[in-house]
């Protein structure tokens, strides 16, 4: 079974909030200093369920892709680091600034181009814009079935032997192969990388596809070709109000707390 | 004027133990020459019909040694090759001398300390009055007469006393006392053992009192009296009236069961737990030279198959060679802060368990060594760590020190502990989910503090001018992480700041430069990310010209002044208590404000046991006006542990009590209104630990690092 983990390198989720700045000019997030970016959480859950199963499943093999900078080379070994077999990272200007849209497309595309491929696991989101998208839209350009937010998935005898979060429980679901699953992080922990794996790892070479090696055209990915248009970026302002309750007596200003939260229709 | 309080007594070595004693016997030879005439003397072998018995149980008890050592031996060479142990032999002979034959460390339990010089002195002067026996019988070589035949038969029965007297102490111990730790791990030859020398004791005495009946007592009064407690109880064996053919009759039956059980008592050294009288003063020798902070690099640990240790042939050759040495005394284990709390480990029984597990497998490994050569690493079924030693035990080390400082045989526990941690994170990736998560954050973000949302800039903030080192500062003064990413030190880091620049000193910071050194790193078992994290911070070091360092931690400080110089790095190291109490004492510094309160002090592990630095922040107390310090019960080289040490700040703690608590009850005791400390985790501990044990909050005394008093000391209260 050859399963493909996505995985996308984000900012630190745990910047301290002093530093973590927006280009108002760009519209985009300046990269704090010193803070390097890491693997999203929830890609590193996926690549967890897909080493589980590999496990489970001699002769079966993980390939990691990543489209992002050439610093996401590093979530790409930390992937291969925790056992995947190889690594390929989607790195061209052509894909900078698109929506989850355009990502898809690279990535279905890259899957396509493996060929073998008999699923695919991504993060049931990416920890830095929280869409959620990317998965579904995978699954719609290669024309496979998806269930996300997977807190388990196994082989069974149709394929895969999925477990969905609900909102009020959950949802057993067998599907056929290939598929897409996004796995949530009730699925547990991933693993820490053991040495020698890390030192495999380490010498192994990822491979680099830029949007030509693809077939793609330029002007359906990336900025050319996102839907989504970034109107402005910015960090909310907090702030709070005081109001003080006029009255001379305590029950009087309970009265006036009591009609003002009236007013607002809190009561 | 300031008033120093008084800094209680380092404990002393007390190199005089052997000299009283020996200036007094001396005298006593003396006056034996002065006074008796040349005539005294006994017949050797009186009354034995077969004498050269006793070479047949000699020849005996030197073939056992001989299989014992054999035996052993060949389980100690399964162990990998070391280096350095022959390095500085002075130095080693030096320790073999204080640590074997003086046993320094025995005393630091006093009556232990009597018991075993008074069981070990009569041993080796009995056996020397033996061999002086079997030399004047059977060789052409004769002295034992005149003067020094008296003076032989003194120091012999002076001896003999001793020797009871240490197992009486013994027997006290441990059958009439509710002495706990020698019973922890009490097996029959514990028994054997003491029971035993007693009996070849007495015996012993009994045949010398029947020799002197027949051949003294009426004939040689004066000859007699020299044999002192021999010739009590023959004047008290005298008054029944043997006859004398009774009296040679009983003679010859006691010679023959006080030799047989002489050298019965002398082949227990090969079986029991008697054999560290070899292995403790050559365990000795091999004691590490340098810092017990200081902890083993894997060389080329790209170029290794397997990290730390995983099988009992993985340890070195010394390491199996000290589990011999180890007797069960218990005293690593009464100190051992997590088995004091209740928590998975107990270091004499995790030594015992190797030493097991040895026994078990080492034999089969041997063979497997001879027939296929290393290929049979898996002999048993029973895995050393997680079956023989299990991951909880090995998490709930705090590498303290406490075990090593205690052990009188010398055994270094914590590196042995490390790795088999070593062997548990990087070969099998099995860790607690906590330090999991702080050597992952280690990994991507350079510090252990998962989720701070400060950066290592915030402290700064209203000091005004931070100067950053550029090497033309004197000193680098290291923040660190604790103490400029959690809230709680931030203020430490702000009073060494202050406290520095008051002293005039040339320095500055790194800011958002500094890393972390990879201390919990290396102490939660994960060499390679330590070997990283410190290679890329000596070249920051090198290329910024930094020669001096001044630590706000003593992990720091430790992992500086200690495990850099494995890596090429070489830096003068201060702990900042050090750097303020030496600019207190130059004048450069100066406590004007009175600080009127009560104080207790705790001794960092790192900062004092693994390295040695015990005055200075005392010193800074002591020159603190109003600052009333009480020790607490356990200080000092004795201090017990926060309970953070050893990556033990990341973790959960399994166990009936937490550390904190137990040391942050024994700090309360004192009825201090502080608790002082050096150490960001201490503090860190402290601050958990003294509301867990004090709920009211009313009077609860308030944790502080030295560099906090000495702020209010020096700037006022609250100038900041």
């Amino acid at each position: 079974m050859h399963i493909v983990v996505c995985a996308k390198q984000i900012p630190d989720p745990e910047t301290p909030p002093s530093a973590f700045k927006i280009d108002a000019a760009t519209n985009k997030v300046v990269p704090a200093q010193g803070i390097a970016p890491v693997l999203s959480q929830f890609d590193a859950i996926a690549a967890e369920a897909a080493l589980r199963i590999k496990e489970a499943n001699a002769g079966s093999k993980v390939t990691v892709i990543s489209m992002g900078a050439e610093s996401a080379q590093a979530a790409i070994k930390q992937v291969l680091a925790m056992g995947a077999d190889e690594g390929v990272l989607l790195n061209d200007p052509a894909f900078e600034d698109g929506d989850s849209h355009t990502t898809a497309t690279v990535l279905a595309a890259a899957i396509k181009k493996l060929g073998d491929v008999d699923a695919v696991f991504c993060g049931r989101q990416a920890a830095d814009w929280d869409m959620g998208q990317v998965g579904l839209l995978v699954a719609e350009d290669l024309g496979w079935p998806a269930a996300i937010i997977a807190k388990g998935v196994t082989t069974g005898a149709a394929g895969l032997q999925i477990t969905r979060v609900l909102e009020d429980g959950f949802e057993s679901l067998e599907a056929p192969l290939p598929a897409v699953v996004t796995v949530s992080n009730e699925f547990g922990e991933p693993r820490y990388p053991k040495l020698p794996q890390i030192m495999a790892a380490a010498k192994k070479t990822v491979t680099n596809w830029k949007v030509g090696d693809l077939g793609l055209d330029p002007g359906a990915v990336g900025k050319a070709g996102s839907r989504l248009k970034l109107e402005k970026l910015f960090i909310p302002e907090k702030g709070g109000k005081v109001e003080l309750m006029e009255g001379d007596t305590p029950q009087a200003q309970a009265a006036a707390l009591v009609a003002r939260l009236m007013a607002d229709k809190i009561l | 004027m300031l008033q120093p309080t008084t800094v209680p007594e380092r404990p002393q070595r007390r190199v005089g133990a052997w000299w009283g004693p020996a200036v007094g016997i001396s005298a006593l030879g003396f006056y034996a020459v002065a006074t008796v005439d040349d005539t005294a003397g006994r017949e050797i072998g009186f009354n034995a019909d077969h004498p050269w018995a006793v070479y047949v149980f000699m020849a005996a008890l030197v073939g056992l040694m001989g299989y014992g050592f054999v035996r052993h031996a060949g389980l100690w060479m399964i162990g990998r090759p070391t280096s350095g142990l022959l390095r500085e032999v002075p130095h080693r002979l030096r320790n073999a001398a204080r640590l074997g034959l003086a046993q320094d460390k025995v005393r630091r339990d006093r009556y232990a300390g009597i018991m075993h010089w008074c069981i070990f002195s009569s041993i080796v002067v009995l056996t020397i009055v033996t061999a002086q026996v079997a030399i004047e019988a059977d060789s052409p070589f004769k002295f034992l007469h005149g003067p020094y035949y008296l003076f032989f038969s003194f120091y012999g029965d002076l001896f003999g006393v001793i020797g009871l007297v240490g197992v009486g102490m013994a027997l006290y111990r441990r059958y009439f006392s509710d002495f706990h730790r020698i019973r922890w791990d009490e097996r029959l030859e514990d028994h054997l053992i003491i029971v035993g020398l007693g009996l070849v004791l007495l015996t012993g005495f009994v045949l010398e009192s029947a020799r002197i009946m027949v051949t003294e007592l009426h004939q040689h009064p004066d000859w007699a009296k020299w044999s002192f407690a021999s010739y009590a109880i023959a004047r008290g064996l005298d008054v029944f009236d043997f006859s004398e053919k009774q009296v040679l009759w009983l003679h010859t039956w006691v010679w023959w069961v006080h030799i047989a059980m002489a050298f019965a008592w002398l082949g227990l050294i090969v079986f029991t737990r008697l054999d560290h009288l070899f292995f403790a003063p050559v365990n000795a020798f091999f004691l590490r030279t340098d810092s017990p902070g200081r902890l083993a690099k894997i060389d080329d640990i790209e170029q290794q198959e397997i990290f730390g240790v995983g099988y009992v042939q993985d340890f070195t050759w010394k390491q199996l060679f000290e589990l011999d040495a180890c007797v069960r005394c218990g005293r690593c284990s009464e100190v051992c802060p997590a088995n004091i709390s209740g928590q998975p480990l107990s270091p004499m029984h995790l030594i015992q368990d190797l030493k097991g597990h040895l026994a078990d497998v080492g034999p089969a490994i041997q063979r497997h060594r001879h027939e296929a050569g290393d290929a049979g690493r898996e002999v048993s079924s029973v895995a050393l760590v997680g079956d023989v030693i299990k991951d909880e035990t090995l998490w709930a080390c705090r590498t303290c020190g406490a075990c090593m400082q205690e052990c009188p045989v010398m055994i270094e526990h914590v590196p042995t502990i490390v790795d088999m941690r070593r062997f548990l994170v990087m070969n099998e990736a099995r860790i607690p989910a906590t330090a999991q998560a702080a050597l992952e954050n280690l990994e991507m973000r350079g510090h252990p503090w998962r989720g701070t949302a400060l950066e290592r800039t915030t402290w700064m903030e209203g000091l005004g001018d931070v100067p950053i080192f550029d090497g033309s500062q004197e000193y680098l003064y290291w923040v660190g992480c604790s103490g400029s990413l959690v809230e709680r030190n931030l203020p430490v880091t702000k009073a060494v700041f202050r406290l520095l620049g008051e002293s005039g000193a040339s320095f500055g910071v790194l800011g958002q430069e500094e890393t972390c050194n990879g201390d919990p790193a290396r102490r939660l078992g994960n060499e390679y990310l330590f070997q990283i994290l410190a290679q890329q911070l000596i070249e920051t070091f090198k290329a910024k010209n930094v020669q001096k360092v001044i630590t706000n931690c003593p992990h720091c400080f430790n992992t500086f002044k200690n495990e850099y110089p494995q890596f090429d790095g070489h830096f003068e190291v201060l702990h900042h208590t050090e750097f303020l109490a030496g600019a207190m004492q130059s004048g450069k510094l100066v406590a004007k404000h009175s600080v009127n309160t009560t104080v207790t002090y705790h001794d960092s592990c790192y900062l004092g046991r693994l390295n040695g630095v015990y005055d200075a922040p005392r010193q800074i107390i002591s020159m603190v006006h109003g600052a009333d310090l009480t020790e607490m019960q356990r200080n000092l080289s004795k201090g017990l542990c926060c309970g953070a040490g050893g990556g033990n700040m990341w973790q959960e703690e399994v166990g009936e009590r937490r550390v904190n608590h137990v040391r942050a009850e024994e700090a309360v005791r004192t009825g201090a209104q502080s608790v002082i400390s050096n150490c960001p985790f201490c503090i860190q501990m402290f601050e958990d630990g003294v509301p867990a044990v004090h709920p009211e909050e009313e009077g609860r005394m308030k944790p502080f690092d030295v560099a906090e008093l000495l702020e209010q000391a020096v700037f006022g209260p609250g100038t900041r």
